[in-house]
């Protein structure tokens, strides 16, 4: 799914690039015509300009669609869900009960119902396909939507283009990649990942700022001399990536330590209390304000990662059993939904 | 007449009436119309104009005078037609063939289509212009084959052409259905199936495909009186509609399968039917040019013996689209340089071509001759970097290998001492020597306890914190005492008794759940990943549903009891104090897929019976252990090699399977006979590694190999693991960094449990051992990790702390010189070179002379930062 911001103008991810990335076919998942699309176009509802900013809600472990937002009230008892649906703001939409808050603002999201795919059936390949576009074959992986507006649209500011937080998706069962790196672009068009958990009360980018008794001068220099060091194995980047790709790590870590505007995005304590509340003190609900502050600040795209793996844990990764599972969500769910 | 019939039913529905009123003998002349062709033209998508039926197309030209055997001047030195040896058993069957030509410069040619193919007796057997053998009458006859001077033939029997043929439900319908993807895992193999048809997954049980498509559904599947009726003809062809869209044609040769066996009263799958027993690919590799096409061919061998063309039946996958794309007629068409497996599959069965483009270096033989062979593994790794037209780097040279060999075997750095005593040791057998003293040091027991443990996930997430000491210990004494892993293994899959005593059985109170067991060992020790068949048969792999819930069946006895409290472990859950592991004689593992317990079976063993007495375990160890496996020596040998080479043969090194080859499959081959050869002693094998010159190249690429990255023609460089750039920072610091609950000194490397908090190892991809996996270990360089260790605590703290390694030189009294070549010495194993030295020294001039805020020492502040510049320059974090 993708978060919309209620607050604020409809920010849609550009209708076009989106369409192709879901290989969905048409804009008919905004409801809309191609003639009524341009009208509105035309008359300024839908913002023309072409910058593209994104967030991606991964809700790792796959909700049925049956229990969640494409529900079958027609089907046969054995294949629907224990849940009912219920009616929108928008008539002829209808979701599941489940869902009382997100049922009221119908009017601002397009649900897909058309997405699916028939590779094998792992979380491993569906991920592949949700955060790429595409299933991976003959060893090429493709690369994440985050890490391709990083190559073609670059930076906006010090912020990186695409944030990933505030964990990478560990094991999922299938040993395969998820679609959450660069792939064949190269890592160093990898997402920046958070590492820490926005609803920690001390929540901060860990390391963003160098210790008092180190000093700018001295952050300077070491930077100098690390690099004369270096010419010495000025090969390694010819023959391994991981080597290239440190000196962009390293590149990347000194402009977010120099940058004011990073420090700021990253700061949740700046957002008012019952606004953090709103959005839930734990960590997706924490995740998603965080992930709106970035945008808001000069990230492009921001995954952000519901859990790290279907292990050990309560995920979406229900299997069958509905009731049982999808209960333990309910509290943190009616919040956000 | 009626063989007659039967051996017409596959030619098109408009041949067919044709035909049926043709005499025989016109139909075996030579002189046959185009019309009479078979399915060949129209079915394989040939488009040429069908010629003569005897011969292919340049039948009617004498052969070429002799005088040049170059092509595009390039002088031939071998053709083949493949396969040399052809046997075509009864009426229906063809089979295709490839010429290759070999040339002088070592690259082949699928030369078919420019080579004409006769028959010397077009009565028993005919070539059409594609290539295809077509039966006439039961006999002999010999294939010949001109190209360019050169000569080659074949030998065909036909046999049985009279008999009368029925098409097998096993061994035709259920391979058709696989190959238009019927029974693929997206659609009717699914574990639910599709729309109320479900097939098992690609086939894997004919009885019960055979009764699903005879017997379910009212029979409207199959429609015996009138087969174009029956449902799996009329929606795979699209005759209405079909989820699954088309598949094939009406009157398509799979058509003619399923509806002639339909028709022929639909025979059931018998246990007497011929199984195929292994699948053949030819050619089985070959050095191609850019652009080349070339066309592989596949056989069946089956159980009776005979031998059968199933190219068109096989699927086909490249294990790299960038050399080698392949479509699934088994047409190759090749891109760019390098080598590709093209992995073939047939019923269960999987093999693969090698199909390569030789890089475009000229390399004389003697670089390879010449290069340095320590071992046999030398022999196998040049041989391949010959045919890929790689050159190997030079040795590598005293220092770089000082430094590397350190921190591979044992996870540290040398000394100064040790690198200027291994620098001035002259002896010819110094590194020999070297590689032999590191594997006695206790170090070197350290770094490979810890890697076993990350392999067994020993970790206070999953035992006590004595449990976890016990389990270590055992660990660390087993690999002290160099335990063979056979015996190893052995002690873990048999452990009894109580947890404290025995460190072994710690491994039953971390997995507790036959199915999880059963999932980890194949994970663990055969580097296999069934987890897939918990819920449907495994998508890349032969294993079943049976087969994973028979092997949990072998775990369904094992008990534990605790005599002490259970402790809640924060964010964990329970774990258990003072446990002890025993087996029962009784109990089954059932799961609700089944209506009873399957009998309990190792993978790819025989089963035991349900209730037999015997410990199912020590049944399995006996299985998993011996030298009869070929997944369990194959799995700890490509683990070693990864460790110390920087990539698996297979990679990801925990993958094995056939659908995932070797990069160098002779080398692998061999590493594990010699391994059990050695009585599976471990440290045999990482001395036969470490002192092969393979592992001894330089990590310098040169011109010829600088593309290269897995096939071993220099040393693959790679950032150092976690713990060991940890304990490299507190050794060349001499800071050690403290571990919660552990005395000072404790290296990283020296911790039994993984879940020591440390914001450093994580970082920097410790894995967290949650489940046995390779990939749980990362070193990919992050922005997390940039900024830790420019910001962070780690490094900082240890460069700061009073004391450290420049506090004490200039205790000493060291100069700026000696101090800067002390550092180079004690973190990269080298001096610095002239200019480096002059450049820092310079460097450090300049900053002394300068007044920086927040400093008091400006000489003690110039340096830490260039101790700092060094610990954290790629030379450094990198092995090299």
């Amino acid at each position: 799914m993708f978060r919309l911001d209620a607050d604020k103008k409809v920010h849609f991810c550009d209708g076009v690039t989106r369409r192709d990335f879901l290989h969905a076919g048409t804009i008919a998942f905004l409801g809309l015509t191609m003639p009524q699309f341009f009208e509105l176009k035309a008359r300024g509802a839908v913002k023309s300009d072409k910058d593209i900013n994104c967030i991606q809600l991964m809700l790792v472990g796959g909700p049925s669609q049956l229990d969640t937002w494409d529900m079958k009230p027609d089907a046969p008892a054995e294949i629907r869900g224990p849940y009912k649906p219920i009616k929108t703001n928008v008539p002829g939409i209808e979701i599941s009960e489940i869902f009382p808050r997100m049922a009221k603002h119908a009017d601002k999201f397009a649900l897909l119902r058309s997405v699916y795919h028939t590779a094998a059936a792992v979380h491993d390949t569906g991920c592949q396909m949700m955060q790429t576009g595409r299933l991976f074959q003959g060893g090429l992986e493709s690369p994440n939507y985050g890490c391709v507006l990083r190559l073609e649209k670059g930076p906006k500011g010090d912020m990186p283009p695409s944030v990933l937080i505030p964990y990478t998706i560990g094991a999922l069962g299938g040993n395969l990649p998820h679609g959450d790196t660069a792939g064949f672009l190269g890592k160093a068009y990898d997402s920046f990942v958070l590492n820490a958990d926005p609803a920690d009360p001390s929540f901060k980018v860990p390391d963003m700022l160098p210790p008092d008794y180190i000093s700018a001068v001295r952050v300077d220099r070491r930077r100098d001399w690390r690099q004369v060091i270096d010419q010495s194995v000025s090969y390694f980047e010819k023959t391994d990536q991981d080597a290239k790709l440190m000196d962009s790590t390293f590149h990347q870590a000194y402009t977010l330590v120099t940058s004011t505007t990073a420090r700021e995005a990253f700061n949740l304590a700046q957002e008012p209390e019952d606004v953090r509340k709103r959005y839930g003190l734990n960590r997706f609900g924490q995740g998603c304000l965080l992930a709106r502050r970035l945008v808001e600040r000069g990230v492009r795209f921001v995954t952000l990662n519901m859990f790290e793996t279907v292990f050990n844990e309560i995920t979406w990764d229900i299997h069958g059993s509905a009731t049982s599972v999808v209960k333990l969500f309910l509290p943190r769910r009616k919040q956000r939904h | 007449m009626r063989a007659v019939v039967y051996r017409l039913s596959i030619i098109s529905p408009v041949v067919f009436a044709l035909l049926a009123a043709t005499p025989r003998s016109v139909l075996q002349s030579q002189t046959s119309q185009p019309a009479q062709e078979p399915y060949h033209q129209t079915e394989m998508g040939g488009a040429r104009p069908a010629a003569n039926s005897s011969t292919n197309r340049a039948a009617s030209s004498l052969h070429p005078v002799a005088a040049h055997s170059t092509f595009k001047g390039v002088a031939l030195s071998r053709l083949e037609v493949l396969p040399t040896t052809i046997s075509i058993l009864g009426p229906r069957y063809t089979q295709r063939v490839v010429v290759e030509a070999t040339f002088v410069d070592g690259h082949q040619e699928d030369v078919t289509s420019e080579v004409q193919i006769t028959s010397s007796d077009p009565k028993i057997a005919r070539v059409d212009h594609d290539a295809f053998i077509w039966p006439q009458s039961d006999g002999h006859t010999t294939l010949t084959a001109f190209f360019h001077g050169q000569r080659s033939t074949a030998s065909v029997e036909v046999s049985k052409f009279t008999a009368p043929f029925q098409w097998s439900f096993r061994n035709d319908v259920i391979p058709v259905m696989t190959k238009v993807g019927c029974n693929q895992g997206a659609c009717h193999g699914a574990a639910a199936g599709k729309n109320g048809f479900k097939l098992t997954l690609r086939g894997y049980d004919p009885e019960t495909d055979y009764y699903t498509l005879t017997h379910q559904a009212l029979a409207r599947r199959t429609e015996r009186i009138e087969p174009a009726k029956s449902l799996i003809l009329l929606k795979p062809t699209l005759t209405i509609p079909h989820g699954g869209g088309r598949r094939f044609a009406v009157g398509s040769t799979e058509y003619q399968v399923i509806s002639g066996w339909i028709a022929e009263g639909m025979p059931r799958p018998e246990d007497s039917d011929a199984g195929v027993t292994s699948i053949e690919v030819m050619p089985r590799e070959a050095s191609l040019q850019p652009e080349a096409d070339q066309q592989i061919i596949v056989t069946a061998l089956y159980t009776d013996g005979h031998r059968q063309d199933v190219t068109r039946w096989a699927k086909y996958e490249s294990g790299d689209e960038g050399v080698a794309a392949v479509d699934q007629e088994g047409h190759v068409k090749m891109h760019g340089y390098g080598e590709a497996p093209i992995t073939v599959w047939y019923q269960s069965h999987v093999t693969f071509a090698r199909l390569r483009i030789p890089y475009p270096y000229n390399i004389r033989a003697d670089d390879y001759k010449n290069a340095p062979r320590h071992n046999y593994i030398d022999d196998y790794i040049l041989k391949h970097l010959q045919v890929l037209h790689i050159a190997p780097s030079p040795p590598a040279s005293d220092s770089e290998f000082v430094r590397r060999i350190y921190l591979d075997a044992a996870g540290i750095l040398p000394t100064p001492a040790e690198v200027e005593r291994f620098l001035k040791d002259n002896s010819p057998d110094k590194r020999q020597r070297l590689i032999e003293q590191l594997m006695q040091r206790p170090e070197f027991v350290d770094y490979w306890a810890y890697k076993w443990s990350d392999l067994l996930l020993v970790s206070s997430n999953h035992l006590s914190d004595e449990g976890v000491w016990s389990y270590y210990n055992w660990i660390r004494e087993s690999v002290a005492a160099d335990k063979p892993w056979n015996q190893f293994v052995y002690e873990i899959d048999t452990a009894t008794g109580n947890a404290r005593e025995n460190g072994a059985a710690n491994y039953w109170a971390i997995h507790r759940d036959p199915l999880d067991i059963s999932e980890n060992m194949a994970q663990a020790f055969l580097g296999i990943t069934i987890t897939c068949a918990h819920c449907h048969n495994h998508p890349l792999a032969k294993w079943t549903q049976k087969d994973y819930y028979g092997m949990a069946n072998l775990f369904a006895r094992v008990r534990l009891k605790t005599a002490g409290p259970t402790i809640m472990r924060p964010l964990v859950g329970p774990v258990f104090e003072n446990v002890t592991v025993y087996s029962n004689p009784w109990g089954q593992f059932t799961d609700d897929r089944y209506t009873k317990p399957l009998p309990p079976k190792p993978l790819a063993a025989k089963a035991l019976p349900v209730d037999s007495p015997q410990d199912p375990r020590v049944y399995f160890a006996g299985w998993l252990t011996s030298p009869e496996n070929p997944f369990f020596a194959r799995a700890i040998v490509n683990r070693v090699w990864r460790s110390l080479m920087g990539r698996g043969l297979v990679e990801p090194a925990d993958d094995m399977r056939d659908t995932n080859p070797a990069t160098n499959g002779e080398l692998l081959d061999a590493l594990v006979k010699d391994f059990v050869k050695h009585n599976y002693d471990l440290n045999y094998l990482i001395r036969a590694i470490l002192e092969s010159a393979t592992y001894q190249t330089s990590s310098r690429p040169n011109d010829q190999n600088a593309q290269d990255e897995q096939y071993y023609s220099h040393y693959l460089i790679r950032r150092l693991p976690a713990e060991v750039l940890l304990d490299a920072y507190s050794q060349v610091t001499q800071e050690p960094e403290k571990f919660e609950g552990y005395p000072p000194g404790t290296r990283a490397l020296q911790l039994p449990d993984a879940a020591v908090r440390s914001y450093f190892l994580t970082a920097f991809g410790r894995p967290p051992r949650q489940q046995t996996r390779e990939s749980e270990r990362t070193s990919v360089p992050t922005v997390t990790q940039a900024l830790h260790i420019i910001n962070g605590d780690t490094l900082n703290n240890k460069l700061r702390t009073s004391g450290e390694t420049i506090d004490m030189l200039m205790k000493l009294g060291f100069s700026d010189e000696e101090i800067v070549n002390y550092l180079y010495v004690a973190s990269l194993s080298r001096y610095p070179a002239e200019a480096e030295r002059a450049a820092l020294l310079n460097a450090l001039r300049e900053a002394q002379s300068k007044q920086v805020e927040g400093v008091s020492n400006p000489r003690r502040a110039a340096l830490t930062d260039v101790t700092w510049a060094l610990l954290t320059s790629k030379e450094f974090v990198f092995n090299h």
